[in-house]
């Protein structure tokens, strides 16, 4: 737990109060910070040991029109691990590649791009990963509906209707009487 | 590790295999040990399932869809809908047999299911392919995903609480009452089970959002005496609640209660717009039925008028029900809001007596009679009549209405039912050393709820069962000094019905007592009527309950009722039941005429 | 007349070289590979997109499916993710059983990667042999869990069933088997010239650059850096358990191997602690209402060792019944896309299988 806090407080004196940094979890913390940040701590992070990038994770916060990516970090040494999260703008999601701090990122960047449409200059390999002739909205975003999609591109039969309803009331108000 | 002659010769140490006993299946055929707990085909035991389509909402692959099986009569807490499997989906999994209330459902340890024909993998499981009991994947209480315990609603202590008129039950606390309400899966078996089908599973949701302003909403669609349901209903909903089969039903009664008590203001919620129509009704009995059909009506916009005998409303919730079952307050909430939109309430107005039906049917569009069983029934034994017995209604009454009732200290209660256990009860609160009650039938056979018989034990009321009073003992002055008694054996009357109560004459007993209430019954007075009335009416085949139509309309024209005089039920919420159902066939026959 | 350049093939996506569906583009000149190019897409299920839309327990008959060999470790990323949100207790007889769940899991992991190996260097005894003692494991499995591959035992709050009667006496027997062949074993295969010839020295990978690349697990052990999850981010009840986190160090195709071989004896001495430590008491704990489980906004990474190694979930809830994100990080996501287009280079055509078997790349796990 010192090693954490130690860390924490390391990258607070260097980045001051725009890098917001809290423990989370056992040996889990996570450290939030605007994108013009992320790169200059994510390069500093590695230099202090976390040199295990586990994977980048993008969740999509569409209420609040943000994409937030979270970079998994890990330290061999130090036995931490770091969520270092941003938000980006979910219109113009544009991140700077971070193949120059992690080489490894660049198949993880693809997948992002590849899922949520966030474009990363710099990286060589943007091409698609995992689906082929893709012809929708980027799947993985929070408004991408799965089934539609399958219903309008393929044809399903909606079992769906099947299944079995409950009754609902109407309450006032609902109906347009009050 | 290098590569020299023993590397190369080592694996010829293999060869030894050439001459022992392979360990694959070996030939003739041996079948394969399928393991016990092996996740196979469906099967689904049709007389326990009762169609909740828990299984289905489960399902991850949405293979299971609920269809309509011919042959199964849907009934209360049971429908005519079994799951349908589609294995081209189905992945296995067990999690329908883990979250299966009833535990009809489990997966057996056959596999074998070969076809050519694509159909046959789509089917309602039976009990076809079983593998036979504790075999397969069973549906088993103590690995269940869901939770069959209630949270127990907090009681004050027999000692404290029999000594006055304070509520028994003291209402669920916010985390009990979301602890509770988060059991219930919304499978709305319960609407079938309460007669004026409330939005239960809607308003449970939202009580356990927290959101009480929309629960009282969904509670005023079709009964506007939430909280007095919430408190006193015989909850038909609970016995039709899939955690009954197998556990303690989600006290849905009691979770109502708690939505409604929390907004103490109704008209800030619903607000006191009426409506715009035209019309004059006239409301026989401020009951739960004439509250109702009042409620409903005057939200239309129509004009209402209540004739009430009594000089306070609520009916038998008022005179009937003691206040340490339901509190004033309550009563006063709810009935408030009513009469708050604009309802009339003519007090002390019997009719019959002060004003004629002929009258009413005359002067006003429509009428609806809601006049419930104020009188109540004799045993019909010699001594019966004079000072020292009563009946428990006209006893009851008193006693909420305030009046002095004398009674003695030793008290025999004859009867088995919801008025019997309230008449054991009350006089106890008045200073009665000892109660007894005496019902000819066993304590299973009472019709009175299990938590009253419950409450009224831990109150020290004395059961005595298989009893029949056959004479009341006085002495020289007509003082009441006992009654005598024989007991009863149990005949059975064969599968499906009550055994029949056969006294014993041989022998008699005594029951040293001074106060004898009667609580075998009560029956209506239709001598508020006029013959000619009285002549048009239909009634059912007791003689004692008026027959209604789909809107609850008599066969006099104009006329409608509800209640315990038309339902055989005689509680609260098939009293509102009734008058939703008449509150819309007045509006109905007013738009009509 | 037009001068060749180099001959272009592929592995896959039908190969016996790679476990499920994926393939590998492959560019040789002459018999030396000048250029590979990963391609995955064949087995993308779209599992992190289905989860969103089911309620946190309808999920759990869904993770398995992310990992054929091993698929335990999605049942208990899964469990510990939402427990830790939920802040669910987990009773310990439950953690034991779990992690006796994990080892036979890796057990029979472990059999299928020696199987495919020696299946690609041609030893076609051996995979019989593998897929035979793994059946035993299977068997077991059956026994406890009701299924043989997909197990979906694992649960948010305990496991499903405790154990039948008589288990632990199964377990024994199967132990003291994979004890005996273990030598048979050595033999045939692991003291085989043919095999040691096919595999040392071939594609080997430093350790600088298996952690610069987030080569994780027993690939990363054996290049010699001693790092293992149980022990380093400790899950369950491992850290009561003694194991020793075994080391081969040279980064070859032989020690990968030879890692495993290794690994696999720890792992029978974990379930022979597990079967004598295991407390009596519950398996779970009362979860809230299936339908209605709302779980607080938060996140959570967690990550166990997997055969393969780190396989991670990040479990993120928006405070709805329904999961808001779940990212799973497949073991395989790294080495077998980028690591193998960069480290196959330079190879022969005949030791690319080999290769991508000692590292074991799966690709259900790469693509969800």
């Amino acid at each position: 737990m010192n090693g954490e806090m130690e860390i924490l407080e390391k990258v607070k004196k260097a980045f001051g109060e725009k890098a917001e940094t809290a423990p989370k979890w056992e040996r889990q913390s996570e450290i939030k910070v605007p994108l013009e940040l992320l790169h200059p701590l994510l390069g500093y992070l590695r230099a202090q040991g976390f040199g295990h990038l586990a994977m980048i994770s993008c969740v999509d916060w569409i209420e609040e029109g943000e994409f937030e990516l979270v970079y998994h970090l890990w330290s061999y040494e130090k036995r931490l691990h770091l969520l270092v999260k941003t938000r980006i703008d979910r219109e113009n999601p544009t991140v700077e590649t971070i193949i120059p701090i992690f080489r490894i990122a660049e198949t993880y960047e693809r997948e992002l791009h590849e899922m949520f449409g966030i474009d990363f200059p710099g990286n060589p390999n943007l091409t698609p990963l995992f689906l082929e002739d893709w012809d929708g909205s980027p799947p993985m975003r929070r408004d991408f509906d799965t089934r539609k999609y399958v219903e309008e591109k393929y044809g399903m039969i909606d079992l769906t209707k099947e299944l079995w309803k409950r009754e609902e009331p109407v309450l006032e108000g609902e109906n347009g009487e009050d | 590790m290098g590569t020299g002659l023993k590397n190369l010769l080592n694996p010829l140490d293999a060869v030894k295999y050439l001459f022992k006993k392979p360990h694959t299946i070996r030939l003739p055929y041996e079948p394969k040990v399928i393991a016990n707990r092996y996740r196979g085909i469906h099967v689904n035991d049709w007389d326990l399932c009762v169609g909740c389509g828990n299984c289905a909402r489960i399902c991850t692959c949405q293979a299971i869809t609920m269809v309509p099986v011919e042959g199964i009569e849907p009934k209360p807490g049971s429908t005519n809908l079994r799951p349908k499997v589609d294995y081209g989906k189905c992945s296995f999994c067990g999690q329908c047999v883990d979250v299966c209330p009833t535990g009809s459902l489990k997966l057996s340890k056959n596999f074998n299911l070969i076809s050519t024909n694509r159909e046959d993998y789509v089917f309602i499981p039976s009990k076809e392919w079983d593998s036979g009991p504790g075999t397969g994947w069973e549906s088993d209480l103590e690995y269940s995903i869901l939770n069959f315990e209630r949270v127990e609603m907090p009681e004050r202590p027999p000692e404290e609480r029999r000594k006055d008129f304070e509520p028994v039950i003291l209402g669920f606390s916010r985390e009990q009452a979301v602890v509770e309400g988060m059991r219930c899966l919304g499978c709305a078996l319960c609407m079938d089970g309460c007669p004026t089908r409330m939005f239960i599973p809607q308003y449970i949701e939202a009580i356990t959002d927290g959101d009480y302003e929309k629960s009282l909403k969904i509670f005023y669609v079709n009964n506007p005496l939430p909280e007095i349901c919430g408190t006193v209903c015989t909850h038909r909903c609970e016995d039709a609640c899939v955690y009954s089969r197998r556990g303690q039903p989600v006290q849905i009664r009691y979770l109502k209660g708690f939505g409604a008590s929390r907004i103490d203001d109704r008209a800030k919620v619903l607000g006191t717009k009426v409506g715009t129509k035209k019309g004059r009704v006239a409301v026989i009995g401020a009951g739960p039925a004439g509250f109702t059909v009042s409620y409903y009506l005057r939200r239309e916009g129509f004009d209402v008028t209540i004739f009430e005998a009594l000089s306070v409303p609520g009916g038998m919730m008022k005179v009937g029900i003691p206040r340490y079952r339901l509190s004033q307050k309550i009563l006063d909430r709810e009935i408030g809001f009513i009469t708050s939109l604009g309802v009339e309430i003519k007090y002390n107005t019997r009719i019959g007596r002060d004003i004629k039906l002929s009258q009413l049917l005359k002067e006003f569009d429509a009428v609806f009679l809601g006049v419930g069983f104020h009188r109540g029934i004799k045993m019909g034994i010699p001594g019966e009549d004079g000072e020292g017995v009563m009946q428990a209604v006209d006893f009851l009454r008193k006693v909420n209405l305030g009046e002095e009732v004398k009674i003695g200290k030793r008290i025999l209660v004859v009867g088995g039912g919801d008025v019997a256990m309230d008449a054991t009860r009350t006089p106890l609160r008045l200073g009665a050393e000892e109660v007894i009650l005496s019902y000819r039938r066993r304590e299973v056979d009472m019709p009175a709820s299990e938590e009253e018989i419950k409450e009224a034990k831990e109150e020290g009321v004395v059961f005595m069962t298989q009893t029949l009073p056959i004479e009341v003992l006085r002495d020289a002055n007509g003082k009441v000094t006992g009654v005598k008694y024989v007991r009863t054996r149990m005949e059975d009357q064969g599968p499906g019905r009550r055994p029949k109560p056969v006294p014993i004459m041989e022998e008699t007993f005594i029951f040293e007592v001074d106060t004898v209430i009667e609580a075998i019954g009560q029956t209506p007075d239709y001598s508020l009527m006029e013959k000619e009335i009285r002549e048009k009416l239909t009634f059912d085949k007791s003689g004692k309950r008026v027959v209604v139509d789909e809107n609850g309309m008599t066969s006099v024209e104009g006329l409608f009722a509800g209640g315990d005089i038309v339902n055989y039920r005689g509680d609260i919420i098939s009293a509102v039941a009734d008058a939703v159902k008449a509150a819309k066939g007045i509006a109905r026959y007013l738009a009509g005429k | 007349m037009e001068r060749i350049e180099h001959f272009e093939y592929f592995i896959g996506p039908q190969h016996p070289g790679v476990t499920g569906n994926m393939s590998y583009h492959l560019w040789a000149r002459g018999d030396e590979i000048v250029k590979i190019v990963s391609s995955v897409g064949y087995l993308h299920r779209g599992f992190e997109k289905l989860m969103e839309y089911r309620f946190w327990i309808q999920n759990v008959p869904m993770v398995p499916r992310i990992c054929v060999p091993e698929p335990d470790v999605n049942e208990i990323l899964y469990a510990m993710g939402v427990e830790r949100l939920a802040g669910l207790e987990v009773p310990e007889r439950a953690q034991y059983i779990r992690v006796l769940v994990l080892e036979l899991a890796r057990l029979s992991a472990y059999l299928f990667y020696f199987a495919g190996v020696a299946g690609a260097l041609g030893l076609y005894t051996i995979p019989q042999w593998a897929i035979g003692d793994r059946d035993y494991i299977l068997d077991l499995f059956e026994e406890l869990t009701g299924g043989r591959v997909y197990h979906i035992f694992i649960t948010p709050g305990g496991v499903r069933r405790d154990l039948p009667p008589g288990f632990k006496e199964k377990v024994r027997k199967v132990l003291k088997h994979l004890k005996d062949r273990l030598s048979d074993y050595d033999r045939l295969y692991f003291d085989n010239a043919l095999f040691i010839k096919r595999t040392k020295g071939v594609a080997v990978m430093t350790k600088e650059y298996a952690l610069e690349m987030g080569v994780t697990g027993p690939n990363l052990r054996a290049t010699g850096f001693r790092y293992d999850v149980r022990r380093g981010d400790p899950y369950l009840v491992y850290p009561k358990l003694e194991f020793d986190i075994p080391v081969t160090g040279g980064g070859d195709n032989y020690s990968r191997v030879m890692q495993r071989r290794l690994e696999f004896e720890e792992s029978i001495r974990i379930i022979e602690q597990v079967l004598d430590m295991m407390p009596e008491g519950p398996v779970i704990t009362k979860l809230p209402n299936p339908f209605r489980w709302k779980i607080e906004k938060n996140d959570v990474y967690v990550r166990v060792e997997s055969s393969k190694g780190e396989f991670g979930y990040y479990v993120v809830s928006d405070g709805s019944e329904k999961p808001r994100r779940i990212h799973v990080r497949g073991p395989s996501y790294t080495h077998g896309i980028q690591v193998a287009q960069e480290m196959a280079v330079g190879l022969r055509i005949a030791d690319v299988p080999v290769f991508l078997f000692s590292m074991d790349v799966c690709p259900p796990d790469i693509e969800r």
